[in-house]
């Protein structure tokens, strides 16, 4: 503690290298925390995977499946209950404003307790036939309110009399979930099910599977497929665990954040390690004079890690911090729905970059305190 | 001495005493380097969806596609919608006399990806004349499919990227296996998919319709009178478009959101590395401090000595882009990679090094022009006197 005096007054020597040094760090942090960030988001939806749970899709034609098929997989062995949606794809007044609204069955409720809508809202939805609970970032997008009807056009989605407009009353607003990160909107199976021509009705496209035994859901999966695979309806089915890990899909993001965090790391340990060695260049002299004193080898080391660690902690914890305040307002600065997923500051980001920030400090003052440690006293003290 | 001849004589001084100061203006270079390599290995995956699809996207060509659809998968063109298409003006002919017409079927099926994990891949079918409509594909081995019969071919790119798209091997369809046999080149969006015969794919995944018509136009001012048919003719409720403008939206559609992410990480970086280049330049005119206290004091102007250390910030901002352009060449340039069920090859363009280039000199110039003033502003009494 008694050493805290002295370390400052070697960070403030040069006021202007310790502010920009500390900028450059927070700013590199601030890009760390979002990048982590939105791992710790996708490491959150693939932990908060229910293990029982799994979806079955039509294997090649997205014109969906006949909704007696629940029935058939539930009575496969080890298949507890199924629901089923459909969706409607459209678009609200310019084609370049894209809206998908899922068109749930009653048992959806059951299969999906995690979702965040409230027994109230299950219930509106399954009283109100063309109503819709939407979510925070969807309520935003298109300014919306509970009681607002909202219209969409959907040029594939011909209602029987052939009109392609269909209009939604906006019952209630609900959280979000972390990984639908363009928002929700979730009306009722039958409307858009009644409303079809007869030929079109019946259909799903869509069906949530729920295992008996969660450690076998994989081969539920399998089981699904195998036994549709020669019928007029063959399925895909995936687990959710296997839907939700985003290194499952073509490109893997988790893994482009890692490099991005990584490449602003590499520059701030340029910058700390050189800014610190000309900072014990300059004072050279005067370590020489603390170990004269009678300062230790370890006491003298200790001293210039801390004085590369003061700035590199300080921007770290500025720049995590920066990253949350921007995390809490992108929503809002970005036209929302647009799908980027949030980045979360969970305990983890905190504690990656609390350690990032420790190495960066401990591997920039390595060789200036090595230095010190061999420096002959006599010759430093002369300034030679 | 002119302004002209002692800025060169100063920067020209400058940069021989550079070697001295190299770890401390490889801040810059590192800073600069790490902003321009992230920032063009993001946008190398923009670069080369554009690629695939400019190059598909011929103006010759036409697409037609049912109202309201923004991917070929969400069109639906019955039987009778591609007669009448037929037999609009405005379309080339064959050899035969008959139009150059591709009435096309797209849609994605399961496929293991060489990695091992579950993705997608487009399956598409031809019309009988769809190898001639898309007349840049070649066959580069095996032969193509025969209208009619359960067989497919595959591109070259999608063979790197999925399992088991080898000739004689087989593709599992709802009505059985379809054996694979040719493989072709296109250079474009193609090169990611397996193509069969429009009619027998129909038949077999059950799609009652086709989804877009393809032609050739019988000249490029074509499309006007083709567009006034089609969507005159109240039987149709159809979009006509240039193949190439349809491509520019689906570019649009597809890359906005990575490259407005792309510019937003490249642009907090290079607030990162602005300071860095601030605290360099900063070190460097103190550094210099007796030397251009020296110069001025010869009767050099101060206004030199300020576009020395500009110039300094440049050439070390723009080594930085090089180097970080050449890095994310040498990772990404070339490297195939899928986005939804399409395949696409990763670029690194001249333009793009051009515009990490232009990134990085003008984060120098904002880094080095308060170094500069500074630099300028010298008190030559006092910086002759410190030590």
């Amino acid at each position: 503690m008694k050493y805290i005096p002295l370390i400052m007054a070697g960070i403030w020597r040069k006021p202007a290298r310790a502010i920009l040094t500390m900028l450059s760090v927070m700013i590199a942090f601030t890009l760390f925390g979002l990048t982590i960030g939105m791992n710790a988001t996708f490491d959150k939806v693939e932990q908060n995977a229910h293990n029982d749970r799994l979806y079955t899709n039509p294997r090649f034609s997205n014109n969906g499946m006949p909704v007696a098929i629940a029935g058939q997989i539930e009575k496969l062995p080890g298949v507890t209950r199924v629901a089923y949606e459909s969706f409607i794809a459209g678009y609200h007044q310019d084609p370049k404003n894209r809206v998908f609204v899922a068109l749930l069955n009653p048992d959806v409720r059951k299969l999906m307790p995690d979702w965040p809508l409230t027994p109230a809202q299950w219930d509106k939805i399954a009283q109100n036939r063309d109503g819709v609970v939407i979510s925070k970032i969807q309520a935003l997008q298109w300014k919306l309110k509970p009681g607002d009807t909202f219209t969409i056009v959907a040029p594939l989605f011909a209602k029987a009399d052939g009109s392609t407009s269909w209009t939604f009353q906006v019952l209630d607003v609900a959280d979000d979930i972390a990984y639908m990160s363009a928002g929700y909107m979730m009306g009722n199976f039958d409307y858009l099910d009644k409303a079809r021509p007869a030929a079109s009705q019946g259909r799903a496209n869509q069906f949530f599977v729920q295992a008996s035994d969660p450690t076998r859901t994989a081969d539920i999966a399998q089981l699904i497929d195998t036994n549709f695979a020669n019928s007029a309806n063959p399925t895909q089915s995936i687990t959710e665990k296997a839907a939700f890990d985003v290194s499952n899909s073509g490109l893997d993001i988790a893994a482009v954040d890692r490099d991005i965090a990584l490449a602003g790391m590499f520059m701030v340990l340029f910058l700390t390690a050189n800014g610190i060695a000309r900072s014990v260049r300059e004072r050279f002299a005067e370590f020489a004079m603390l170990k004269t004193l009678g300062y230790s080898d370890m006491t003298v080391m200790a001293l210039v890690f801390w004085e590369a660690a003061l700035p590199c902690v300080t921007g770290a914890i500025l720049g995590v911090g920066l990253a949350s305040g921007i995390s809490a307002i992108l929503p809002h600065l970005f036209p929302p729905g647009g799908g980027v997923p949030l980045p979360t500051m969970t305990g983890i980001v905190f504690v990656w970059a609390g350690l990032s920030a420790a190495l960066v400090a401990l591997a920039s003052s390595a060789l200036p305190a090595l230095r010190l440690r061999q420096m002959d006293i006599a010759t430093a003290l002369s300034g030679r | 001495m002119n302004l002209l001849r002692q800025i060169f004589v100063v920067s020209a001084m400058n940069f021989r005493s550079l070697p001295q100061r190299f770890w401390t203006s490889m801040v810059i270079v590192v800073g600069l380097g790490a902003t321009v390599g992230v920032l063009l290995s993001m946008l190398s995956m923009t670069a080369g969806i554009r690629q695939v699809y400019t190059l598909a996207g011929s103006p010759g060509r036409a697409i037609i596609a049912s109202l309201g659809a923004d991917n070929e998968g969400q069109s639906s063109l019955s039987r009778d919608n591609v007669q009448t298409i037929m037999n609009a003006p405005g379309i080339a002919r064959d050899t035969d006399g008959r139009p150059l017409i591709d009435q096309s079927v797209n849609i994605s099926i399961p496929m293991l990806r060489a990695n091992g994990t579950k993705g997608f891949i487009t399956l598409r079918g031809f019309g009988p004349k769809g190898a001639k409509v898309r007349y840049e594909m070649q066959m580069v081995a095996g032969r193509i499919f025969e209208p009619g019969k359960r067989e497919l071919i595959v591109g070259v790119g999608g063979q790197k990227l999925y399992q088991h798209l080898a000739i004689g091997e087989k593709v599992i369809l709802p009505d059985g296996e379809w054996p694979i046999v040719g493989s072709f080149r296109s250079g474009d969006i193609l090169e990611g998919q397996l193509i069969g015969d429009s009619d027998t794919l129909m038949a077999a995944t059950r799609h009652p319709n086709y989804n877009t018509v393809i032609l050739r136009l019988a000249s490029y001012d074509s499309l006007g009178e083709l567009r006034k048919s089609l969507t005159t003719n109240p039987a149709l409720s159809v979009h006509v478009e240039r193949h190439s403008d349809w491509y520019t939206k689906v570019i649009d559609n597809s890359t906005s959101l990575f490259a407005t992410l792309a510019y937003a990480i490249g642009g907090i970086m290079a607030i990162g590395a602005l300071f860095g280049c601030l605290n360099t330049m900063y070190a460097a005119v103190s550094a210099r401090s007796r030397e251009i206290a020296t110069l001025r004091a010869l009767g050099f102007n101060g206004f030199p000595v300020a576009v020395s250390v500009i110039l300094e910030a440049v050439v070390l901002a723009a080594a930085g882009a090089l180097i970080g352009a050449a890095i994310a060449w040498a990772l990404y340039d070339g490297k195939q990679d899928a986005f939804g069920a399409n395949v696409f090859t990763l670029r690194v363009t001249p333009a793009m090094v051009g515009l990490g280039i232009v990134w990085a000199v003008v984060l120098a110039l904002l880094g080095g022009l308060f170094p500069s003033i500074r630099a300028a502003r010298i008190p030559i009494v006092d910086a002759l006197r410190a030590t």
